[in-house]
């Protein structure tokens, strides 16, 4: 146990060296940092939300809204084959289900092969299909079950969610320089990262707006349509009410738009030309601006609506026809405002309504708190650690401990810092616990040599038989606790994942330092020193 | 100078008959457990946002609170419809004025929401609303340390996956000892640990102090701590039995415990000392996870000499096999 060849020396300080290398930067001051040679490495420690401060927001896709809408254009298409084809039937939507009912036999057979070409294939550049759009049951002679696939309402559901995150990426970040997290979690989530972030609450509101504008023909109706219309909902075909920013009055307006969000090319704040108050400024894309062109020729004296989310930000009276392809909405803003609209429809509306399933916000005052109250405890943990193994194992094999548990805690740092992993105020915690428990093995070590030396055995055999017997007892004990700090790594979630990283590190780096590098110091003393007798 | 042995403080070459005392342990910890079972149905856990969902919002003003301020934050519950609002203050470092921890208590869904997600926010915005208008000064973002806002739904996962990491936890270390062990090693490792999640929550339950994910953690690293004990003697056991084939089994645990003792105490002296490090000066984050870890230290150490040996004597251990 005590020989160590010449190349398995020269590993193990190869080993602490790279660990040294890559722990250093983490103690240097950033701009020597800055300046270290390319080969060096540079990178810190990740600090987490919790540390940095910052947002973590997770976000949940409101799904069914896009299915409802899927199901919806899916029922538009059902019905438009079967009158292409002058087929007879009912179809009513019902639990998120198309129901067919044919008025006779031959029209239910044509009708059938009708549906089932309506069932594409999900994604076509999914190699091998990826299944059908629709699932087509018959109930019975007459009757017909049409439900969306599985495989469809996951594509959508993927499809949705892959869209959202772009729309936010480009609200967020709309010059893309802020360091942020913006990932898919589980089936229905998004996990939203801004490290260092200030006001949340200006997040918060670009999340939370779908930001979906459309230009609407205004219905001229009388007050008691409308007044149906508000308060009961029943509103006449293809029309619907929306109240005014300006004095939450409802005006009915054409469900269709004009023109949406999609057909712009660009929008920005500016100043009325006349009038220099905010406006937001926008361009059309070519079908837009031909679609308003259109439109707007049609409609001379009349007044249309702009829609965002639900609000008639202003309804102004078509004066001319507007053909330039750009124009601009006002509506009370003020430079804020418009500039916060112009940023949203530029980013383009969000497919879906996201919530806010989970919000933790750090400010960086509490984080730096955080890692000046973690720094403390360490040194004074470190410092009563290193005293104790002195007082009891005498200064030549207390420093051999001392020198392994630091060399443990250089270890974590570089391997940390390697890794790319994120230290996390519970990771604090975990090496602070690593301080405690990784002098264990060396423990371990130590009691069987004076209890081998009690046994009468002479110094050389005694440390040989302490390591020798106390290998199993050691690796079992650590194998176990690194198992509890695994699964907590991969059930936990968050910044309790930091603390099973730095235990699981610590665990694994103070089992080498107590039989490798500690061993290797002992052995190296012995061969020098030759005692006729340990100071244990 | 380097060559001189220091003060022996530890007991070498004790001969404590701790299998002796078997009976007084049992009858201690069942009484621990059967309390602590009780204390926990009767009393439950008192659950921090992590599990149970609501909003926690940390603020200071520009000047220590007075009880006239604090008070004005908790009449904000019932005025503003959000239920009773829990107020703290809490130290902070340096000459920063207290912090106030406002929690707002789960809001149940909005009319037409198929979860409280919204609720929470709600809430959230009126009551920032409602602290503003009366201290203008905390709208400045760097008198906001924290806030935190879980839902139902986020809170009933966090929930589920926490006891399944500790269940789970306890299967694969079954697993582990029974490989390199014995069934009986595997089953008295499992009930020592078993004991010590047990008078843990006991215990959070008795003191009502806040249960959230770090509590789990902590629970975890007291299962890995207690079995490192375990193992520990569990191994001289084995070592033992092999040596002193004669040796009555309880001669054999009572000889195994003792040979290991000075480690048990060193190790424990040495963990509960950054452990101590960690609860005074680590900060009011860590504390509930230190306080957790401090006791399970306790716990685990008394459950490996305590619990997990004489349950071997009363399952009987396969020499013959052991000897191979």
């Amino acid at each position: 146990m005590l020989h160590f060849s010449r190349w398995k020396i020269t590993l193990i300080l190869g080993a602490i060296m790279l660990g040294l290398l890559f722990a250093i930067p983490n103690v240097l001051p950033k701009n020597v940092r800055d300046n270290l040679p390319g080969f060096l490495p540079s990178q810190t420690l990740n600090l987490g939300l919790d540390l940095q401060g910052g947002a973590h927001l997770l976000l949940e896709v409101d799904l069914k809204d896009g299915l409802e809408k899927t199901l919806r254009s899916e029922l538009a298409g059902l019905r438009a084959a079967l009158r292409e084809e002058r087929i007879s039937a009912t179809i009513r939507n019902r639990d998120d289900a198309i129901f067919v009912n044919f008025k006779n036999a031959d029209d239910a057979q044509t009708g059938a092969a009708i549906l089932r070409k309506q069932s594409v294939t999900v994604d076509s550049s999914v190699i091998g299909g990826g299944g059908k759009t629709l699932i087509i049951q018959k109930l019975d002679e007459l009757h017909y079950k049409v439900t969306v696939s599985n495989e469809f309402i996951e594509y959508i559901s993927n499809r949705t969610i892959a869209q959202s995150i772009q729309v936010l990426r480009k609200r967020i970040d709309p010059t893309g320089t802020t360091e942020m997290t913006l990932a898919k979690e589980g089936s229905e989530r998004i996990l939203l990262q801004v490290p260092g972030a200030k006001d949340v609450d200006e997040i918060k509101d670009r999340i939370r707006q779908t930001a979906k504008l459309g230009f609407h023909e205004v219905v001229r109706t009388d007050p008691v349509v409308l007044d149906l219309c508000v308060r009961d909902g029943r509103c006449p075909l293809g029309s619907v009410a929306y109240p005014q920013k300006r004095d939450g009055s409802y005006l009915m307006v054409k469900t269709r738009e004009i023109v949406t969000g999609a057909d712009l090319k660009s929008a920005n704040e500016g100043l009325h030309p006349t009038n220099n108050y905010p406006i937001v400024n926008f361009r059309y894309n070519a079908r837009g601006a031909k679609k308003f062109c259109d439109f707007t020729a049609t409609h001379v004296g009349e007044p249309f609506a702009v829609v965002l989310d639900g609000e008639i930000i202003t309804a102004p009276n078509i004066n001319t026809a507007i053909c330039g392809g750009s124009g601009f909405i006002e509506g009370s803003f003020t430079m804020e405002s418009a500039r916060e609209l112009s940023l949203l429809l530029n980013a383009g509306a969000l497919p879906a309504k996201l919530n806010i399933a989970e919000e933790r916000t750090v400010g960086p005052e509490l984080g730096a708190d955080s890692i000046a109250a973690g720094k403390i405890a360490s040194v004074i943990g470190l410092g009563g650690v290193f005293i104790f193994m002195w007082m009891i194992y005498g200064l030549r094999f207390g420093t051999f401990a001392n020198i392994a548990l630091a060399t443990n805690i250089v270890l974590i740092t570089g391997a940390l810092s390697l890794m790319g992993a994120t230290l996390t105020l519970p990771g604090i915690a975990g090496i602070i616990l690593t301080i405690g428990m990784a002098v264990d093995a060396n423990v371990l070590i130590f009691e069987r040599i004076r209890e081998e030396t009690r046994n009468g055995r002479g110094p050389i055999n005694a440390i040989d038989t302490g390591y020798r017997l106390s290998l199993a007892p050691i690796l079992d004990a650590n194998i176990t606790t690194l198992i509890a700090a695994l699964t907590l790594y991969f059930v936990g979630s968050g910044p309790i994942r930091g603390f099973a990283v730095t235990l699981s590190i610590g665990i694994v780096m103070s089992v080498f330092t107590a039989i490798v590098v500690a061993r290797l110091m002992t052995s190296t003393w012995l061969r020098r020193a030759r005692p006729k007798k340990l100071p244990i | 100078m380097f060559d001189i042995a220091l003060v022996r403080f530890l007991p070498s070459d004790t001969r404590i008959k701790f299998i002796s005392l078997r009976w007084v342990a049992m009858v201690l910890s069942l009484l621990g457990i059967i309390g602590s079972i009780y204390i926990f149905s009767t009393k439950n856990l008192n659950y921090g946002l992590d599990f149970k969902g609501g909003t926690v919002w940390e603020f200071h003003l520009d000047q220590d609170p007075t009880n006239a301020d604090l008070d004005a934050f908790r009449q904000l519950g019932p005025e503003l419809n959000l239920g009773e609002l829990a107020i703290q203050t809490i130290a902070q470092a340096g000459d920063k004025a207290q912090a106030i921890r406002l929690s707002v208590p789960k809001q149940s869904a909005l009319e037409g929401d198929d979860n409280d997600d919204r609720a929470q926010q709600l809430a959230l915005e009126s009551v920032r609303a409602a602290v503003i208008n009366l201290y203008p000064e905390v709208s400045k973002l760097e008198n906001t340390l924290s806030v935190q806002v879980l839902g139902t739904k986020v809170s009933g996962e966090l929930k589920v996956k926490g006891a399944m990491a500790v269940i789970l936890a306890l299967i694969m270390v079954l697993l582990y000892i029974w490989v390199r062990f014995e069934w009986q090693f595997g089953l008295g490792a499992v009930i020592a640990l078993a004991h010590d999640v047990i008078l843990t929550i006991g215990v959070f339950s008795l003191t009502a102090l806040e249960f959230n994910l770090s509590i789990v953690a902590a629970i975890l690293t007291i299962v890995g701590y207690s079995l490192n004990d375990t193992v520990i003697v569990y191994d001289r056991i084995r070592e033992n039995l092999r040596k002193y084939k004669k040796k009555p089994l309880e001669d054999v645990l009572n000889l195994s415990i003792n040979d290991t003792l000075s480690r048990t105490i060193m190790t424990s002296f040495t963990t509960l000392l950054a452990l101590t490090a960690l609860y005074i000066w680590g900060g009011p984050g860590l504390n509930g996870f230190a306080f957790a870890m401090i006791w399970g230290v306790f716990v685990g150490t008394y459950s490996s000499v305590f619990v997990a040996s004489p349950v071997l004597l009363l399952l009987g251990v396969n020499k013959a096999r052991l000897q191979k």
